[in-house]
């Protein structure tokens, strides 16, 4: 995961991309749809769908996510995964989505809260 | 947080939303549970590994974050055997004076314990912890601070009241750092409104402890949430 603020590619308009099997693995990262959406009275992403690398962290994601609402340094993004618990910011978006998606996706609800304190 | 109001807690972590996580002095849980009369709390200890660039390093003598070793950690429950300092400094390149070299994995390891009560007056449940070096000594809170994930140090450090303080604990009478918990009802909220709106249950601890473990590097495995609840479940997963 490189430290410039790569962002994550937006997807095609097409809906379904061809599935990734060892076959079709090479040298390029593969990358996973990720869905987000807004929770409470936090912003919601013009673009919602993102094809984000597998080894990228949700800290990251995160940090993206902020970054492209302009939330302020006060404000904390939370993100839910099935709406259940919020993964640690460690955690890499592949394995969520391994364990996680659902029709291709790994959906994630975010939430901006001054929630500390 | 008075004698009183801690039967409170008897109900709450007898719920099944935290008996799935904790196990009576069982190995393989997550979290130990454990009992006197009717108060109780949920208790874990881990080695923790903190990388080193966290952590702003103390130029004086007696910062406790000064790193004599740096092993992986074997297990939850062992105390790593410390190196002795000398011989570990021998094999590695100098860094600045007075500062600790650099370890390998450049991380520190510090002994975490945990314990999450529950707070009446919140009617939240709340996470206790101290953390110590694996030769015994406490970090002070600003060390505290920089073990911190970065992901959430900055928000901690803006917010009016400490996130972070000491505190007496409730039932052991010893001092403690603890996460305020004052706030716990605003990131909770999106995740019992949709379980509501989807009617499913929802383990209210361990969808609490997955926000606010990881500021403290209690991360929750995904197996947790992973596994499929109950369908017809009975008890009811908010606290009282």
């Amino acid at each position: 995961m490189s430290e410039n603020a790569e962002s994550p590619t937006e997807t095609q308009k097409e809906e379904q991309q061809p599935p990734l099997d060892d076959s079709t693995a090479n040298e390029e990262k593969k990358k996973i749809d990720v869905l987000l959406k807004a929770v409470g009275d936090t912003p919601i992403m013009k673009t919602k769908k993102w094809a984000v690398d597998r080894g990228r962290t949700v800290q990251s994601l995160a940090q993206f996510i902020s970054r492209f609402l302009k939330l302020d340094d006060g404000e904390q993004l939370f993100i839910y995964v099935n709406q259940s618990f919020a993964p640690s910011p460690d955690q890499e978006v592949g394995v969520l989505f391994d364990c996680f998606s659902s029709d291709g996706k790994l959906v994630l609800h975010y939430c901006k809260s001054q929630a500390w304190g | 947080m008075r004698r009183s109001s801690i039967s409170a807690v008897g109900s709450f972590f007898n719920s099944q939303s935290s008996s799935e996580m904790a196990g009576a002095g069982k190995q393989s849980s997550f979290l130990f549970w454990l009992q006197g009369s009717k108060e109780g709390y949920l208790r874990k200890t881990a080695l923790r590994s903190v990388p080193t660039d966290w952590i702003t390093t103390q130029k004086h003598e007696g910062s406790v974050l000064e790193c004599h070793c740096s092993l992986k950690s074997q297990g939850e429950d062992k105390l790593v055997a410390s190196v002795d300092p000398d011989f570990l400094r021998g094999d590695i390149e100098d860094e600045d004076d007075g500062i600790c070299t650099v370890c390998e994995g450049n991380s520190l390891v510090l002994q975490y314990e945990y314990h999450i009560l529950y707070s009446c007056s919140y009617s939240a449940p709340v996470l206790y912890f101290r953390a110590f070096t694996l030769g015994g000594k406490s970090l002070t809170l600003e060390e505290v601070w920089s073990s911190v994930h970065p992901h959430f140090r900055l928000h901690l450090q803006n917010c009016p009241l400490n996130a972070i303080t000491q505190q007496e604990h409730p039932l052991l009478g010893q001092p403690f750092f603890f996460l305020h918990p004052c706030r716990t009802e605003e990131f909770m909220r999106p995740m019992l409104q949709a379980a509501q709106e989807q009617c499913r249950p929802v383990n209210y601890v361990l969808s609490w402890l997955s926000v606010v473990g990881p500021v403290l590097g209690l991360d929750v495995p995904l197996k947790y949430s992973t596994q499929l609840l109950p369908e017809a479940s009975p008890s009811t997963m908010e606290p009282n």
